[in-house]
């Protein structure tokens, strides 16, 4: 046992700071730090960047044009993006879509679809939930007929997180309604550019636009978009959602963002009030014991044994933290957390407030962040999987 | 980086294992607690074992094993719920004896070491509550020049059993000067007397009386309160260990319940409000066993990063007793709050171990003081 990173992680880490200060736009690294709104080009720039020194899929083995990293790298990797206030990547075409087509896909489907993803020059979008489909999302609802040499596809995908910029989705569909739901589920990769595809935005709590529905009427997909085989696709959405949820525990944001919370609660005058104080302790508590179960898992994971039981847990704690967080600095701002002022998401807006544009997002970000334990299977889901791997039945 | 266990460590664990499951089964520990919770026998057991020297330098006698050794052993002594004074004896009264120049200290350490005398730290006053610097014990010079202690201590584990004490005690300065205090060895004798009593988890305990009970300096005014820190954070990184083998068997055993337990036709492990629950109990179960492994690792760093850590893991382990240990007897209904069964007791030891050593909130309280601009474990 050694809490301690051998010299080699050590190097490793130097070399990661020292890119991603001399990388990360300065102009980026503000808004993130600050919880400002990231426009479409805020966040492209930074994953072309990314693209350009061929980590923009820092978690694809070397085969497929990544670093080839193991698990301690990934998370020195990401730690140190997190803490400089790098934004966190579009997980969608990396870390999520990108697996599968190298696990699932043809050679034909890779040459096709992974330089882009990982360049960054392809925005893609996840189209998993339905109206009908959160938590059990084996009913899918969409449909895709075969015909021919094409899919047509038709029905509503929903929660589409920043669809509006998607150039390709990634979609569950039905292709048989026979046996059980899971069993007649196929993966299609579709251009959002088709006919038939409309996206319509969904505005969510704190004014803000980032999800979205999207409409499928009629849309002709070519075969060669399917992944694998017709009716596997549970399978491979399996697959995908156990890459999202270690992903999920996002302790270094946690860690980025309890300093923030202090900085916040020094400047309002509340960091020497005991009552208060104690809550950003024990939130402390809370995110260094979520760190060490992190680390648990990593070092299982580099050690190439069975995952630790308690990977599952990661994205539960994790999103409480997050709101958490979120919380503790609404409240440090008080009532001038309360204003809700669309443009004060803006960089450089310098409105006459008496709180200033430092607490103005403050609440936005709260209620934004209730997203998170309903998001990747709610927490009440995970609840039941941890319950099923502890009771075996 | 690395949370792997070495092979001795894991043939340790499987010896103290053995002992603890063909040794010191459930009908044994309650004929223990029958008798004052402290059994002879089964301390000579523990000393067969060789553990009472476990992490006393191999030059002073012992086998100078380190602090995840000793997470190992406790956790195994926490899920047998051993009630004898492992942790206070080996794990902290012996490493403070190690290396003293008090003329006695290296007799009281060797025999500590093969398991012929029970040592321990008396540590608690009145009105301290969980401030260490809090100590109103008097330490003075008699005609000739000799130490002698008056005051009392209160809950000091296996206080009628041990031989000899270390005991802080006030030479100069007001009852919370941390400067004037200095710790003594204090051997069974004229003007110590104990009173001996059960606690709710079955061990034994007494109040410590000295009226100018003749004491050996063992660590002088100005270093001593960092020695008692240090001894007080041993004693919390192995009490978390003791916690998280304790929990790991009460979750078990509540599992095993939750699934043969029949209500309204089904097994009770069924129904979602307890499953939910059951969920909730393991992730309290693995942070803690996370922050006991962080309070092992830490316990070798520079004081300041060692008082934060240890801190930081008690106040998660305090969290996690309480809720594991209140959910177990929950999940059971009835059965859970009676005598014969073994769920309540694990929960009675849990109880014990949040107020050992400082409670959730006094170490809330040291976190919130010693909070740094920065966040994480490698803060």
């Amino acid at each position: 046992m050694d809490l301690n990173f051998t010299p080699e992680e050590l190097s490793f880490r130097e070399e990661i700071r020292a890119w991603v200060r001399d990388n990360l736009p300065k102009d980026i690294s503000h808004k993130v730090h600050n919880a400002l709104r990231l426009n479409k080009d805020d966040l492209q720039r930074w994953a072309r960047i990314l693209g350009k020194k061929g980590w923009h899929g820092w978690a694809w083995p070397k085969q497929f044009g990544g670093p080839g990293w193991n698990a301690v790298q990934r998370h020195l990797f990401e730690e140190e993006c997190a803490l400089a206030g790098a934004p966190r990547v579009v997980p969608f075409g990396p870390v999520m879509v990108a697996p599968v087509i190298m696990a699932f896909g043809t050679p034909e489907q890779h040459k096709r679809f992974l330089p882009g993803i990982m360049s960054g020059d392809v925005w893609w979008s996840q189209g998993y939930s339905e109206p009908g489909s959160g938590s059990d999302l084996a009913s899918v609802k969409t449909r895709a007929e075969r015909r021919g040499d094409k899919f047509i596809v038709n029905g509503q995908k929903t929660w589409t997180t920043l669809g509006q910029y998607g150039d390709w989705i990634f979609c569950l569909v039905r292709t048989s309604t026979e046996g059980k739901p899971q069993t007649g589920i196929s993966f299609l990769l579709i251009d959002m550019k088709s006919p038939g595809i409309t996206v319509r935005p969904i505005i969510t709590l704190d004014g803000e636009h980032e999800v979205n529905e999207v409409f499928f009427d009629n849309v002709e997909v070519p075969a060669d978009q399917l992944i694998g085989e017709e009716n596997k696709g549970w399978t491979y959405a399996k697959y995908l959602l156990a890459h999202e949820r270690t992903n999920i525990a996002d302790v270094n944001r946690a860690k980025r963002e309890l300093e923030r919370l202090k900085r916040l609660a020094k400047a309002e005058g509340v960091y020497d009030d005991a009552r208060f104080r104690d809550q950003i302790a024990l939130l402390e508590v809370d995110i260094v014991a979520l760190e060490m179960m992190v680390l648990r898992v990593l070092s299982a994971e580099r050690g190439g044994k069975q995952a630790l039981d308690v990977a599952a847990l990661l994205k539960i704690r994790g999103s409480e933290i997050q709101q958490r967080y979120s919380e503790l600095m609404m409240l440090a701002g008080g009532p001038y957390s309360l204003p809700f002022i669309h443009e004060a998401m803006e960089a450089g807006w310098q409105g006459d407030m008496a709180g200033g544009a430092t607490l103005a997002p403050l609440a936005s970000t709260y209620f934004n962040m209730r997203k998170t334990t309903i998001y990747g299977g709610s927490n009440e889901v995970q609840r039941n999987i941890v319950s099923q791997m502890t009771l075996g039945v | 980086m690395d949370f792997d266990f070495n092979d001795d460590q894991e043939s340790l664990r499987d010896a103290v294992r053995r002992w603890v499951d063909k040794g010191y089964d459930f009908e044994r520990r309650r004929a223990i607690v029958r008798e004052g919770g402290f059994s002879q026998k089964a301390w000579g057991e523990i000393a067969e074992l060789g553990l009472p020297g476990l992490v006393v330098p191999a030059d002073a006698g012992g086998m100078g094993f380190g602090p995840i050794e000793a997470m190992v052993v406790m956790e195994e002594l926490g899920r047998g719920l051993v009630l004898e004074p492992y942790a206070h004896t080996a794990l902290v009264a012996a490493p403070l004896l190690a290396g003293r120049s008090a003329p006695a200290a290296s007799a009281w350490l060797g025999k500590a070491c093969a398991g012929e005398a029970i040592v321990v730290l008396a540590l608690q006053e009145r009105r301290a509550r969980y401030r260490l610097e809090h100590v109103s014990t008097r330490a003075e010079r008699d005609g000739s020049g000799q130490w002698v202690l008056t005051g009392t201590k209160g809950v000091v584990p296996a206080g009628a059993h041990a031989q000899a004490f270390i005991v802080p005690a006030r030479v100069s300065g007001t009852d919370d000067d941390p400067a004037g205090i200095a710790l003594f060895l204090v051997e069974r004798g004229q003007g110590v007397e104990t009173t001996a009593y059960a606690l709710q988890d079955g061990s034994s305990a007494a109040d410590l009386r000295l009226q100018r009970a003749g004491a050996q300096e063992l660590v002088a005014a100005g270093e001593a309160f960092e020695a008692l820190n240090l001894a007080v954070d041993r004693g919390i990184a192995a009490l978390c260990a003791e916690a998280v083998g304790a929990m790991d068997r009460l979750f078990a055993i509540t599992v095993d319940y939750l699934n043969t337990r029949k209500q309204f036709g089904v097994a009770i492990g069924t129904f979602q409000a307890l499953r939910h629950r059951v969920a909730d109990m393991k992730m309290q179960l693995e942070l803690a066993r996370s922050m006991s492994y962080f309070a092992a690792l830490r316990l070798n760093d520079a004081p300041q990063v060692r008082r934060l850590a240890l801190s930081q893991a008690k106040v998660q382990l305090g969290q996690s007793m309480r809720y594991v240990g209140q959910q177990a007897i929950q999940l059971h209904g009835g059965i859970g709050v009676t005598e014969e069964y073994s769920a309540g007791h694990y929960f009675k030891r849990l109880t014990c171990i949040e107020m050992s050593f400082g409670d959730t909130m006094h170490h809330l309280g040291e976190v919130a003081s010693r909070m740094q601009d920065t966040a994480g474990v490698f803060a």
